[in-house]
């Protein structure tokens, strides 16, 4: 009886082939310095977790005088800014400098050691976007520093006292809006009233559809 | 039986092994870490509060405001005509259907630029494009748009045409005259008429 | 072609003439594994041959522990693949029309066609039948169009659906088939002991 059998050896050949192509695949492989540590979801949640986030001014007066040893300035900003004037004991990193794999490294290190990096630029929003980066890629002794280097050089001498100052906090309506963008109108209740709002949303992608 | 029949099913084990060990990839598509730090420092994502209201004024169809702050903060404000996308939902689906549609700049906002900044790192991370912040947020619309400071005297033309913008602009979304502050150096008074309502007699077929 | 087509690296027309190509693989594949044969299709059911078991599921489990390889690598979005969409009902009752028209027939759709190809008459009328059930089909369908579309879960995974990681799921089946494999070559040959005496 002749019975249709599969070529062994074949067989074999062909699934060392496919073998070779998952080595080859393993060995391509880009290994990226940094990965995603924490998921979207955790993200959304570590921006509403503030108080670990930032770094207040006043904080900074027990840094500079030695008090407290277990921060690490970070200046963000390019070497000329840097050498103009910079927080005393700051590294200069410039941002575009971050992913080199030296200072990725000192970043590891610190976090080793339990160490809290604080980054600052000019202020809060040329730090904002490295930090949450940081945060993302697993750093979490990564902050910021509050107002940026903008408000520390306006209260160099009295950082102690800016516990009291709320000027550098982001975040928080500064005007009532509301009141505001409608007292000096005279509008008609016809205006108020919100218009339709008109958009487009995404069509979802389109998988090429197939089967046997 | 065949000795290769050993190997291979070796071989298949030890590789199906492997699928266990191996990082599961996310399912959405996410941008590399690096490619993310090189557009987080890019400072093209931000745009002026000047720019949005030219683009508003214009009546831009390809413009869209999304507001990243929370459900109530809207409810009380929000920009003309701008979607309320609290940063949470962003990554739900459908909060996701606002962003990534071909020809659409999306424009996020909130209280300053902070969260809106925040939003836009995460979206970039979800690989939408187009998506920009607008700078000072909220905070900043008002003190420039709805409440306009007269440049100095000496200040160079094209402030004092961005102020006389910036009037124009506040007159447009509030529907009010800019309060004249400080001195009357203002060299054209701009007078605001309304139309006087008339009485309609109400019907009609 | 899917991921390689929607990111338009080729054009649609170039998806065809590669689909062409592909299906020329697929049907060569099919008569060189033996699938041309009822006999070989059929016997799976009877004990005496495995072989079309053997090819299916070596062909799934190097498909699924080589995709999940791919995408590590990420030479291939997993999210751009097709999945064909679930009916539950329609589903199950199309499998069990499926396994009795392969066993009494003795083919299953696409390797109809390859036998066809080689010039066996019994698929021929197998390859007309199946025309004769797709035109019944379109004509009673509108009847039968509630219970068709019934129980639609979507492009679901079985990731999606248990939450289990794809590779649990891909090592588990692996070491079904490979279990499948011996013991399948065990019962062919009692099987085959038994029926020495008939000759095909």
């Amino acid at each position: 009886m002749h019975v249709h059998e599969l070529n062994p050896k074949k067989t074999l050949w062909t699934l060392i082939l496919f073998l070779l192509v998952i080595v080859v695949g393993f060995i391509t492989m880009k290994r990226p310095l940094l990965n995603y540590e924490i998921s979207l979801q955790q993200t959304t949640k570590i921006l509403k977790d503030t108080s670990n986030n930032c770094f207040y001014p006043y904080q900074l007066a027990d840094v500079l005088n030695h008090k407290n040893k277990n921060v690490v300035l970070i200046d963000l900003r390019n070497k000329y800014a840097y050498g103009l004037g910079h927080i005393p004991g700051a590294k200069s990193i410039p941002a575009f400098d971050l992913t080199h794999k030296e200072n990725v490294d000192l970043l590891k290190g610190y976090k080793k050691n339990g160490v809290s990096v604080v980054l600052y630029a000019d202020n809060q929003l040329a730090a904002d976007g490295a930090w949450l980066f940081f945060r993302q890629v697993g750093f979490c002794n990564v902050r910021f520093l509050l107002g940026g280097y903008n408000y520390y050089k306006a209260h160099k001498d009295n950082l102690e006292q800016t516990k009291s100052d709320d000027s550098y906090l982001k975040g928080i309506a500064r005007f009532d809006y509301a009141r505001m963008a409608s007292s000096k109108a005279v509008t008609s209740a016809s205006q108020k009233q919100k218009k339709p709002v008109v958009f487009h949303r995404r069509k979802k992608v389109a998988v090429a559809a197939g089967g046997c | 039986m065949n000795r290769n029949y050993y190997f291979l099913t070796a071989i298949m084990f030890v590789l199906a092994l492997g699928t266990l060990f191996i990082h599961e990839r996310v399912v959405s598509p996410q941008i590399s870490p690096s490619e993310l730090l090189w557009d987080v420092l890019q400072p093209t994502r931000f745009v002026t509060t000047d720019q949005v209201a030219k683009r508003l004024i214009e009546k831009d169809p390809s413009l869209l405001l999304i507001d990243v702050r929370p459900a109530a903060e809207y409810d009380k404000y929000s920009l003309p005509n701008a979607v309320n996308v609290p940063i949470d939902s962003l990554i739900t689906p459908a909060g996701q259907e606002y962003f990534g549609n071909p020809g659409t700049k999306v424009v996020l906002f909130s209280n300053d630029a902070i969260l809106a900044n925040q939003a836009w790192v995460l979206l970039r991370r979800m690989a939408f494009k187009n998506d920009y912040v607008m700078k000072g947020g909220i905070n900043g619309w008002m003190e420039t748009i709805i409440q306009p400071k007269e440049p100095a005297e000496t200040a160079p033309e094209s402030a004092f045409e961005r102020y006389e913008f910036r009037k124009a602009a506040c007159q447009y979304f509030t529907g009010a005259n800019v309060a004249n502050t400080g001195k009357s150096s203002s060299k054209v008074k701009v007078v605001f008429k309304r139309r006087k309502k008339t009485a309609v007699a109400a019907g009609g077929c | 072609m899917g991921p390689i087509a929607i990111n338009g690296l080729i054009s649609a027309n170039l998806n065809l003439v590669i689909a062409v190509f592909l299906g020329m693989g697929f049907g060569f594949v099919l008569e060189a594994s033996g699938f041309s044969s009822a006999r070989n299709i059929a016997g799976t059911f009877y004990g005496y041959n495995f072989v079309v078991v053997r090819v299916f599921f070596t062909a799934v489990i190097v498909t699924m522990v080589g995709l999940l390889y791919l995408s590590y690598f990420g030479w291939l979005n997993l999210s751009q693949i097709f999945i064909l969409p679930t009916y539950l009902p329609s589903m199950i009752t199309g499998s069990i029309i499926m396994g009795v028209g392969m066993i009494i027939g003795g083919f299953c759709p696409g390797t109809s066609f390859a036998a066809v190809a080689i010039g066996k008459i019994d698929a021929l009328f197998f390859a007309i039948g199946l025309f004769i059930g797709i035109f019944l089909f379109a004509e009673v369908y509108p009847l039968i169009e509630k219970f068709y579309l019934s129980g639609y879960l979507g492009h679901v995974t079985l990731t999606d659906l248990t939450g289990i990681k794809p590779g649990w799921w891909a090592f588990g089946f692996t070491v079904i088939a490979l279990i499948a494999f011996w013991v399948t070559a065990s019962i062919e040959k009692k099987v085959r002991k038994k029926i020495k005496e008939y000759k095909f």
